[in-house]
């Protein structure tokens, strides 16, 4: 027994730094690549288009979980996407009504959180083959990684568009914004120099890290 | 009969979780909609008391269609501006039409004979930052203030501070000043005439 | 005469100005994953092409014909999200009976493009645009279909002369992808305006 709940909490440890850094959505999988480019002009959304992820995937997580013994094999990805999308129904419709300015920058990039890889791939990968509390952890895990990878993002992005973070101006009066960064010109070419960044580390870190 | 034991025992927990996910979608709409609806109509009504100073409140007048030449139809709701002692103070309506990059949705606000435009904002839009989106910028909104409510010109240079039909466009975003000119120029026309003919507004000016 | 106008302003302003790829960031999981060759790319824009004009007229409809009269705006997302899923199931069963070649060359692609988010997002423009003929809803679904063959096909051609240029090890793969494609995105750029 003791022993088992052993593995059990090393497993549970295993996916919380997974989602963080080692299946970092963003970063390591390339999942979900639509809304980390689109929302991350700026912190603020960033960070709510991140929370959102984390709600709909925690609850999606825990219905896929709970009704894993009764999906039947060719309705399983209906039934995911039916869960996804009332979830993230209910996230979109939170979002018009406690912060409107907020829903209208996200615009149609929260209902894209549908069609975002990251929740169908964990439904499919961990819910539906694991227990409540596995789930539960990976899916924190799993959204604290795409919000992390989403925030790093979006403040390098900010900064040099705006020279301010969070809305705070941060820069010297000399610096000049770099309004290119607000398009999706920055948007592609900080993403892409961010995976230039993580290739390095783990090329140059030896394989136990890489595993 | 044995076919629709099978397509039962098939598809139970997809009916069933169906009609679960539909009474939360329900329950979410219920409860969030009359605040989604107030949240709306709140920011429609900051914007128009921004433009129109002496106002008090707003209600709904008329809801009209206008021909544009360029865009198709477009679909226009007309407030009433009313201030504490109840009379008209001015009117604000809302248009669109396409800017730099995408569609451009503003409020027009016009004095009571609609004589002329006391202002506009930018209900939404998406022009490139830095440039087009300085179209929301006092210096350019403020040239709006006060002109003849009849068509408007934009021209390259010019005194911006002169308050004339005569609008000077911003600087390295003359497309979306032309946007801003050309919806207040395709609406404001046919919303006063049709405002004549419906006598909510006198004939005489 | 006016409405052919219109119609072709919105036709090219999807395909280019709106692109849905460059501008919207719509539909990148694929663009990263299957654009390594230009037939493959092109195959894959064009089975995208087909669901998505499917997929936008037939949310149109959904839209006008049963949610907006019947007030369940509410469960609009999941109407579309069945829609374009069934949409897709449909075009694989009837390819596989009927055109068997073709969907041998696209038939793998076609599962993909469920979670295509090209799909949904045109679907939730479409609304979003507040289109309100059937014509244009149509015209724009195709023009967003050829605006992403088009994006995967040129990025398709770069990658495969990208093969033969020496890059460095951090920037191989999907990092060199995504600057070329920022570079695209910037070249797109110049059609904005185009429109007044």
């Amino acid at each position: 027994m003791k022993t088992n709940a052993q593995t059990s909490v090393s497993i549970c440890k295993q996916t919380l730094l997974a989602g963080l850094w080692r299946e970092n959505p963003v970063f390591r999988l390339l999942l979900g690549m639509c809304p980390t480019l689109a929302v991350t002009a700026a912190v603020k959304p960033a960070l709510t288009m991140g929370l959102c992820v984390i709600f709909v995937l925690l609850c999606s997580n825990i219905v896929v979980s709970l009704m894993r013994h009764l999906l039947k094999p060719h309705l399983r990805i209906l039934m995911f996407t039916l869960t996804i999308a009332t979830f993230v129904t209910i996230a979109d419709l939170f979002l018009q009504a406690y912060f409107p300015t907020m829903s209208e920058t996200l615009g149609p990039y929260v209902p894209l959180i549908i069609v975002n890889c990251i929740i169908i791939c964990r439904a499919e990968a961990c819910a539906s083959k694991n227990g409540l509390a596995v789930s539960i952890i990976d899916a924190l895990s799993m959204g604290a990684g795409f919000t992390l990878a989403l925030c790093i993002l979006a403040s390098i992005r900010e900064i040099l568009s705006t020279g301010a973070l969070w809305e705070i101006k941060i820069m010297p009066d000399i610096f000049t914004p770099w309004t290119a960064m607000r398009m999706p010109v920055g948007a592609f070419i900080t993403l892409g120099l961010l995976l230039a960044l993580v290739n390095a580390i783990t090329v140059r870190k030896p394989k136990s890290a890489a595993q | 009969m044995s076919k629709i034991k099978l397509f039962i025992r098939q598809s139970w927990l997809l009916i069933v979780s169906s009609f679960f996910f539909g009474l939360l979608l329900a329950i979410a709409d219920a409860a969030w909609t009359p605040r989604i609806r107030h949240n709306k109509s709140e920011k429609l009504n900051t914007l128009m008391s921004a433009l129109l100073a002496d106002a008090e409140g707003f209600q709904l007048a008329a809801h009209l269609r206008i021909d544009s030449p360029y865009a198709k139809t477009i679909e226009t709701d007309i407030y009433k501006a009313i201030a504490d002692a109840g009379q008209t103070v001015g009117w604000a309506f809302n248009a669109s039409g396409f800017g730099f990059a995408d569609k451009i949705e503003i409020v027009v606000a016009v004095d009571k004979d609609f004589t002329k435009i006391t202002g506009f904002d930018v209900l939404s839009s998406n022009e490139t930052p830095g440039f087009g989106d300085r179209i929301k910028s006092p210096y350019y909104r403020n040239q709006f203030a006060g002109v003849p409510a009849d068509l408007l010109r934009l021209k390259r240079t010019g005194d911006p501070q002169t308050i004339d039909s005569d609008i000077i466009a911003i600087t390295g975003a003359t497309i979306s000043s032309q946007a801003v000119v050309s919806i207040i120029n395709s609406t404001l026309p046919s919303v006063k005439t049709q405002m004549r003919q419906k006598e909510l507004i006198d004939n005489e000016n | 005469m006016d409405t052919l106008t219109t119609l072709l302003l919105a036709f090219i302003s999807i395909v280019l100005i709106n692109n849905l790829v460059f501008t919207k960031f719509l539909g990148i999981c694929p663009y990263l994953g299957v654009s390594g060759r230009i037939d493959m790319a092109f195959g894959m824009g064009l089975a995208v092409t087909f669901v998505v004009t499917l997929a936008g007229t037939l949310t149109f409809l959904l839209d006008h014909l049963i949610l907006i009269p019947m007030n369940l705006e509410v469960t609009r997302y999941v109407c579309y999200i069945l829609v374009i899923a069934g949409a897709v199931q449909l075009v694989e069963m009837y390819l596989r009976k009927f055109f068997p070649t073709l969907y041998d060359s696209f038939g793998i692609f076609l599962p993909l493009i469920t979670t295509n988010c090209a799909i949904l997002g045109l679907c939730l423009f479409i609304n979003l645009w507040q289109i309100d003929n059937l014509l244009e809803a149509v015209v724009l679904s195709f023009g967003a279909g050829i605006g992403f063959t088009i994006a995967i096909c040129i990025m398709a051609g770069i990658r495969e002369n990208l093969d033969l240029a020496d890059v460095p090890d951090a920037l191989k793969g999907a990092p060199i992808t995504l600057i070329t494609a920022g570079l695209l995105s910037m070249a797109f750029m110049g059609f904005t305006g185009m429109i007044k």
